[in-house]
């Protein structure tokens, strides 16, 4: 395959403006590596030619059924955007040597239109240079906190932060000598050049030299912390993985003094959560509208439990049901004082003979007898006259 | 005088819980802020000690310990070992698993399937016993357990994150402390 260059930049604006939909496609996937041809063809819409003619001019490379944007082009894109992944020092060095080529042609030179072309060259690659520099110092930061944060494979994040260090030194040395360049190494030409935009172009080159040795000592702190972070990272993984294997061969109690750093510790959470009994207060269990509720909602729960059967009494027998009469004939004194009053007897005589209706013995009608008396005294005449009848002496009683 | 707060924090730390400065919880991150000053936390501290706990100020993260354990050895040689096996599996997980870390379930559950290294630590941890077969179900209880030990918290419920707490500084401390012989460590292959 020969490889064409387009004839000039239109040409190559034409070229890229035509694909731009496949090529801003490409770059979106460049990290993937894998942008299929065939994808690519409905891209083009299917135009193979448009594909041809691209990797003719060297723009894409084709790698089997795999398509890529050829480097040169891929690099220009990416510094152009400034997502570009390396830090090129390179270009600080070559532009240093490049002015400091300048300057001496410059001296050399006594046609002032040509010296002037080399002076031209000279402040144009001073902008670059601070261009550059700040990038670079821009891209390094960023790369170290990517590399830090997302670097998954451990050994290889440690040394991809130790060569970022080491680009930073070459960063440092590189800015150094462009200081150098500008304070000592062309004396001559400085103190010659009555250029204007030169003076101020170096003025401007000195502050973002400035600015960059600030952001590469605030980098070179942030890497010597990372890589701390790293080393205590793989201290602690080399322990936990040692520990684990002891513990895996049941030698950890008697090879290592875990029990005694254990025994030491008498953290909370190595204890069992107790629970804790405590009793009611009786002042909130009587007073507090929330206890009663409480109460109400503990008691529904037993009533549910424990079922109440109510025990039926046997069925009652009718004959307890009929009416019985039981007569008792009661003796009624008035009337038997009465009957008395009516008579010339004495009392215990009367009583003995009187008929109550019913049985009443000796010993009760001798009861009666004194019952009257007490009852009535004031309408009976006690005597002093005594009778004796069966052992029971007694006083004669007449009416008044 | 004491801070009206004294209750709060006796009832989160006497359950062996932990006060962490990134906790996701604005109550407890202000409960931080009140133990930080430090006359607030001399007082409280005395105070404590009286009914024999002592509060103790670790590294961005405050619990209480005593002067006699109330556990014995070997309950804290089986949960340490728990904890081996468990740093073990989330470091598996992500290297850069530690304090602020930010991990769903699902990440978890997701990285079982091509890592077989986890998958296998997974099957032996212990903590969450053998009972459940399902991968998701093994990685909910693995959470659960870190949550319980309040080493790591719910931070955003609607999809699922949970971040690692500054109280995972006391297990990398407890870690670090237990001393390795060193020609015991030299039996130990690379």
């Amino acid at each position: 395959m020969n490889i064409q260059s387009f004839n000039d930049i239109k040409e190559l604006l034409a070229a890229l403006r035509r694909e731009d939909k496949l090529l801003y496609e490409m770059f979106g996937k460049r990290k993937s590596l894998e942008f299929k041809l065939s994808y690519a063809r409905e891209l083009v819409d299917y135009d193979e030619a448009r594909i041809e003619y691209l990797i003719e001019k060297s723009v894409l490379r084709q790698n089997g059924g795999l398509l890529e944007i050829d480097d040169l082009y891929l690099r220009f894109f990416e510094q152009v955007l400034e997502v570009n992944e390396e830090i090129n020092l390179a270009s600080i060095d070559e532009n240093i040597k490049s002015i400091q080529e300048n300057i001496v042609y410059f001296l050399n030179e006594n046609n002032e239109h040509r010296k002037h072309a080399y002076l031209r060259e000279i402040k144009r690659t001073f902008r670059k240079i601070g261009i550059v520099t700040i990038r670079s110092v821009i891209d390094l930061r960023r790369k170290v906190d990517n590399t830090f944060k997302n670097e998954p494979n451990f050994k290889n994040k440690q040394l991809k932060l130790k060569h970022l260090d080491e680009k930073r030194i070459m960063v440092r040395k590189l800015q150094g000598q462009a200081i150098e360049l500008i304070n000592e190494n062309q004396p001559v030409f400085f103190k010659t050049s009555q250029d204007e935009e030169l003076k101020r172009i170096i003025t401007e080159l000195k502050i973002q030299l400035n600015e960059c040795s600030h952001n590469l000592i605030e980098i070179e702190k942030q890497i010597i912390n990372y890589l701390n972070q790293i080393k205590q990272q793989g201290l602690f993984l080399e322990k936990l993985r040692k520990l684990k294997y002891l513990k895996a061969h049941f030698t950890i109690e008697a090879e290592t003094d875990i029990e005694e750093q254990l025994s030491k510790n008498n953290l909370l959470i190595f204890e069992r959560r107790q629970s804790e009994p405590l009793n009611l207060s009786i002042d909130f269990v009587i007073n507090d509208e929330r206890a009663f509720e409480a109460i109400k909602k503990a008691a529904t729960n037993f009533k549910t439990r424990i079922q109440n059967i109510p025990q039926l009494a046997e069925t009652i027998a009718t004959d307890f049901l009929d009416n019985n009469v039981e007569q008792e004939i009661m003796i009624n004194l008035e009337e038997v004082r009465n009957h008395f009053l009516a008579t010339g007897d004495n009392l215990f005589s009367f009583i003995k003979n009187y008929n109550f209706n019913k049985e009443v013995s000796f010993e009760e009608r001798v009861t009666i007898y004194c019952q009257l008396i007490s009852l009535y005294d004031r309408e009976l005449k006690v005597t002093n006259e005594y009778e004796n009848l069966k052992g029971v002496e007694y006083a004669m009683v007449y009416p008044k | 005088m004491k801070t009206k707060y004294t209750s709060e924090i006796f009832e989160i730390l006497r359950r062996g819980r932990f006060i962490c400065s990134n906790s996701p919880d604005d109550q407890i991150r202000m409960l931080y802020g009140i133990l930080e000053e430090e006359e607030t936390f001399i007082e409280l501290q005395s105070y404590f000690n009286h009914i024999n706990y002592h509060l103790e100020h670790g590294n961005e993260y405050f619990y209480f310990s005593r002067s006699e354990s109330n556990a014995d050895l070997d309950r804290k040689l089986k949960k340490t070992f728990g904890w081996i096996d468990l740093l073990d599996f989330l470091k598996t997980f992500d290297l850069s698993f530690d304090i602020g870390f930010r991990f769903s379930p699902a990440e978890i559950t997701n990285q079982l399937k091509n890592n077989a290294d986890l998958k296998n630590k997974l099957d032996n941890l212990k903590i969450i016993g053998a009972d459940k077969r399902n991968y998701s179900e093994r990685v909910k209880k693995v959470i659960e357990q870190l949550v319980k030990d309040d080493f790591v918290a719910l931070e955003n419920e609607m999809n699922e994150t949970y971040k690692v707490l500054t109280s995972f500084n006391y297990l990398k401390e407890l870690v670090t402390a237990i001393n390795i012989p060193e020609e015991v460590e030299n039996e130990i292959p690379e």
